[in-house]
């Protein structure tokens, strides 16, 4: 401290300082030779040469002396700042109540930020974890003459990746897995436990491309294609069921009983967009009369270094050209899409969810800022005439905002401190909070790093944000003002912009509650959306089998062997005690289709080009699904036993089917040709129609009703079905193990997994409209809790300000009507304001969700006049106290207390 | 005007030296030079073009602190102080010093 005071008193520039100090000792010397008799010019001489260079001394000392400064001007000023800090810490000590109220809201607006940019951070910013992930792309083909839900991504045909892979001039590697085909097979583990496993089949260089490195052994090899009996397994697996014992490479096990041997393992991350604890390999050598349009392949690309997406797209584009030249039966009307891999793993509905909710949070933390600066406004007030004085002694405008300014920042480093922990917190239990399905697992939500420094980041933006304005209001006040009038007149100026701030919290809390509120509704409508079926969806289960594929010389040479493993489960699943109903499907309601999406044309209509036919979900079920769901067939007939693989081909379609495509028809008895969309069939088959069955609904967000056809499974048996099983007495769960165990004893090598009730499909197929709804709500209810203080605090402070008004006014005759109602009219004022500028901002933005609403509009009247209720009534709650207090002034207190 | 001693001041020694002096009170340059030429008997000998750049340099170390205070002549004259790390440092170098001295004189003075 000394020596910063110094150098304020030391105003001496450095060279003359130098001369001024050298002169002297030269002068006293001579005095001192001339006092022994010399004399004075021969002494003066005698000197200066004792000095020898007097130029080269001052340089030295003028380069020694600026340093000096320099480094002096550097420790005074971070001693000003250490000062600055210590004395904000003792003011902010010196009020512990406000201290913890500021901390505590910014605190908290920061640990919901860093927790949503955790999200964000995971689904938008953070790179896959692949080495170069940036030029990882997925491949899908595109039709151009389609306009179903799948026609700009359609999967991809073995034979035409084969031929991009083998033309093309962009890519380094191509590879693909296969979609829809893997189910879980059982793995039977050294412990002697037999469990399902995800598992994922792959081309050989599907790890190539990606880049991933093996823990142990290695992955897959293109000589590894021929019989493809080699698996790569998952970390997960590999710790959890073989003890992470690297023995494991070159060990055979066994998948649904068939032998593999494990060739290496790799990190869990290689699982991109579904679940895989088992890689397997698809054989890439395919028979000559193998259908190009048998498409089943998720394309995965790493492009060249350099090259970019649009080239890339622009190659590809022509050979899929000249393959529809070549091949226009199969490829006529068929393009590529080309997508980053990473907007194709974390889907651009996640992406747009990610970047919502941390908008959301943003205002929030914006609300914070608000209500802390507010805090301080009304703070410097009282703390006017401290600031006056230190302005008096001197202090000049900046050093007292900076001083302001250090408080802020201490402040916003504390709630920045605790924010972090909230985060934490947050981040903690978020994985029981984010439904599973809606991440997937290659975004992995974290506290790390890149949080911290968003926190940090975030703090210093937020302190300088809350403390600016109130520090140079603060210092606007004069001194004369401040002491002669206490702070009364003062603080007019911060007095109306806290309204503002009030005002656009009020904003800002009713922008939020008109997003929750449309999100909320749309979850409603989700949730009572008729869902077309009427059995109770508690007491109905589904379990997922997946049979071998069909091979000679084993337990299923043909397809009518499925028929007669499904015929004998039926009878000894239904033998069981508890269990009511059966059925068994290709699919279910909400969007668990395994077959896909097929084309159809009704025979005897003016015949329409393949690829401009409409499509249709299709579906292999049995009767007994439509009794387990109880889902009407409201014409024709259900299926019946008589309807076999040697019967006349029949189906059912759905009243989306019938009212579209059939209008004003009678739909029993025509007939439906279907082309096959993933099977590799040559022709289409022809089914005639039997029945209507009642419109399955729920798929959430689908924008209309899809359309279904169903065949008998006996009819069309395939590997992959869905059992459902209506239970009664007891609960559905109940009866997963003794159906497990019927089931072994026809097969022991069936997996059987995936129990789920309706309910949870339900619950599940509405996740991520309730992860918003439920994120949406909990902020703006925060909002309007922040909305609500800051009302109170304005109003209560006016009230505080105006004591001696209202008790002149009361000594005069004011009556409590009159005194309510002068403060709550600028009350009103100002939450009306607010209140309209929240609305009017709330139907502009709302259409930036439509993509998340589903059954109401963006500018839904019902959720905007409930939203301007409950802000009236939130208003009139935070306003009673301060009015109330206002009608209760003593008018003798009030002047004895001047 | 005394000549020129043959005995050289040992390196650092002038610093010891210009700390000691200064734990007397504050004095300008000028000052210190005569104090220490006086107190040795003249056995040591202060250059200006040594005493200068040293005075600068414990400055900036912290050791010293200056002020403008008033000269015999009347005018203003640059005078140092010792600061609290100065009395540190002067402490630290007399028992460096002391022990030097010691171990240097157990050699030649050995009978």
């Amino acid at each position: 401290m000394k020596r910063s005071l110094r150098s304020w008193l030391w105003r001496v520039p450095i060279d003359q300082e130098v001369d001024e100090e050298l002169a002297l000792h030269v002068e006293l010397r001579t005095r001192e030779l001339v006092e022994r008799g010399l004399d004075p010019k021969v002494a003066r001489d005698i000197v200066l040469s004792r000095i020898g260079d007097l130029g080269h001394l001052k340089r030295t000392c003028l380069d020694l002396g600026r340093k000096r400064d320099r480094e002096m001007r550097l420790m005074q000023w971070l001693d000003e700042r250490a000062g600055d800090v210590r004395f904000a810490i003792r003011q902010l000590r010196a009020a512990p109540a406000f201290t913890a109220v500021a901390a505590l809201t910014l605190a908290l607006g920061i640990g919901a930020n860093s927790a949503m940019f955790a999200l964000a951070d995971a689904t938008l910013l953070r790179p896959l974890p692949f080495p170069h992930a940036d030029r990882l792309v997925m491949l899908w083909e595109r039709n151009d003459h389609d306009r179903g839900p799948f026609a700009l991504r359609s999967a991809v045909s073995p034979i035409n990746l084969r031929d991009w892979a083998e033309q093309n001039r962009s890519f380094e590697v191509m590879a693909a897995t296969a979609l829809g085909i893997g189910g879980g097979p059982l793995l039977a583990a050294p412990d002697g436990s037999v469990q399902s496993v995800d598992r994922q089949t792959v081309t050989a260089r599907f790890f190539d491309a990606l880049g991933v490195t093996p823990i142990i052994g290695r992955t897959f090899l293109p000589s590894d294609a021929v019989g493809a009996t080699v698996v790569v397994m998952g970390e997960g697996v590999w710790r959890t069921r073989f003890g992470a014992d690297p023995s494991v490479v070159g060990r055979e096990i066994r998948l649904n009983g068939q032998p593999f041997t494990v060739i290496g393992v790799v990190p869990d991350h290689a699982q991109l967009a579904r679940a895989a604890g088992i890689w397997s390999l698809m054989g890439e050598q395919f028979p000559p009369d193998f259908a190009r349009n048998f498409k089943f392949l998720q394309g995965i690309g790493r492009l060249k270094p350099g090259i970019s997406i649009e080239a890339a797209r622009a190659d590809l584009s022509a050979i899929a050209n000249a393959l529809a030249q070549a091949h226009p039966e199969t490829n006529k009307g068929w393009g590529v899409t080309i997508d980053p891999l990473h907007t194709a793993i974390m889907g651009r509905e996640l992406q747009l969810t990610s970047m919502f909710l941390l908008g959301v949070v943003g205002f929030v933390l914006l609300m914070c800022c608000a209500n802390v600066a507010n805090l301080l406004l009304a703070r410097a007030s009282v703390r006017g005439r401290e600031l006056a004085v230190r302005s008096a002694l001197g202090a000049g405008r900046l050093r007292i905002v900076a001083q302001l300014l250090t408080e802020s920042g201490v402040l916003a480093a504390l709630g920045g401190a605790l924010g972090i922990g909230i985060g934490a917190a947050i981040l903690n239990v978020a994985p029981t909070l984010v439904p599973a399905n809606l991440l997937p697992p290659a975004a992995k939500i974290a506290f790390d790093s890149r949080v911290l420094l968003f926190c940090g980041a975030a703090s210093i933006v937020v302190g300088v944000l809350f403390g600016l304005v109130p520090a140079w209001q603060a210092t606007r006040t004069s001194l004369l003002q401040a002491l002669s009038s206490e702070s009364r007149s003062a603080t007019r100026g911060g007095g109306r912009f806290r309204s503002v701030l009030v005002a656009g919290e009020v904003a800002a809390a009713v922008l939020l509650l008109c997003g929750a509120g449309l999100l909320l509704r749309t979850l409603l409508i989700l949730g009572q959306a008729d869902t077309g079926y009427r059995a109770n969806g508690d007491t109905v289960m589904t379990l997922d089998f997946s049979l071998p594929p069909l091979r000679q010389g084993t337990r299923y040479p043909n397809a009518q062997s499925y028929m007669s493993f499904y015929d004998s489960a039926s009878s000894a699943i239904r033998a069981l005690p508890g269990v009511q109903r059966i059925g068994w499907a290709s699919g279910l309601p909400y969007g668990e289709t395994e077959l896909g999406y097929w084309r159809f044309a009704i025979v005897g209509d003016p015949p329409v080009a393949v690829e401009n036919r409409p499509r249709s979900d299709f579906q292999a079920a049995d009767a007994g699904y439509f009794e387990t769901l109880n889902l009407p067939i409201v014409a024709g007939r259900s299926f019946t036993d008589s309807d076999t693989s040697s019967s006349a081909r029949v189906c059912i379609v759905n009243e989306a089917l019938a009212r579209r495509y059939l209008a004003g028809r009678n739909p029993i008895g025509l007939r439906v040709a279907i082309e096959p969309g993933l099977t590799n069939e040559a022709s289409p088959k022809v089914w005639e129609i039997v029945g209507v069955a009642r419109q399955l609904r729920g798929r959430a967000g689908e924008p209309e009703d899809p359309v279904q056809v169903y065949v008998p499974l006996a009819q069309y048996p395939v590997s992959d079905t869905l059992l459902v099983v209506q239970a009664s007495g007891v609960p559905a769960s109940a009866l997963v193990a003794p159906i497990r165990a019927a089931v072994g004893k026809i097969d022991s090598n069936i997996p059987v997994r995936r129990e789920r009730t309706l309910t949870d499909l339900a619950t599940r197929a509405t996740a991520p409209h309730r992860f918003r709804a439920v994120m949406v709500g909990l902020f703006a209810s925060l909002a309007l809790m922040l909305a609500m203080v800051g009302i109170f605090g304005v109003l209560a402070y006016a009230v505080e300000q105006r004591t001696r008004e209202f008790g002149v006014r009361i000594a005069l005759g004011a009556s409590t009507t009159n005194v309510l109602r002068l403060v709550l009219g600028s009350a009103a004022r100002v939450i009306v304001v607010g209140g309209v500028v929240g609305l009017v901002a709330a139907a502009a933005l709302s259409r930036t969700i439509s993509t998340f609403l589903f059954g109401v509009k963006p500018l839904d009247p019902a959720t905007y006049a409930s939203v301007g209720l409950l802000l009236a009534v939130t208003a009139a709650i935070a306003a009673a106290a301060p009015a109330w207090r206002a009608t209760r002034v003593d008018p003798v207190e009030a002047f004895r207390a001047e | 005007m005394p000549s020129k001693t043959p005995n050289a001041l040992l390196h650092g020694t002038l610093d010891a030296l210009i700390l000691k002096t200064l734990a007397g009170g504050p004095r300008h340059g000028y000052a210190i030079a005569k104090f220490i030429e006086d107190a040795s008997d003249e056995t040591v000998i202060v250059e200006e073009g040594s005493l200068y750049p040293a005075l600068y340099r414990m400055e900036r170390r912290g050791w010293l602190e200056a002020e403008w205070g008033e000269s015999e002549l009347g005018r203003r004259a640059k005078l140092y102080r010792l600061t609290r790390q100065g009395r540190a440092q002067l402490e630290a170098e007399t028992a460096a010093w002391r022990q030097f001295a010691a171990g240097v004189s157990r050699i030649l003075l050995a009978q």
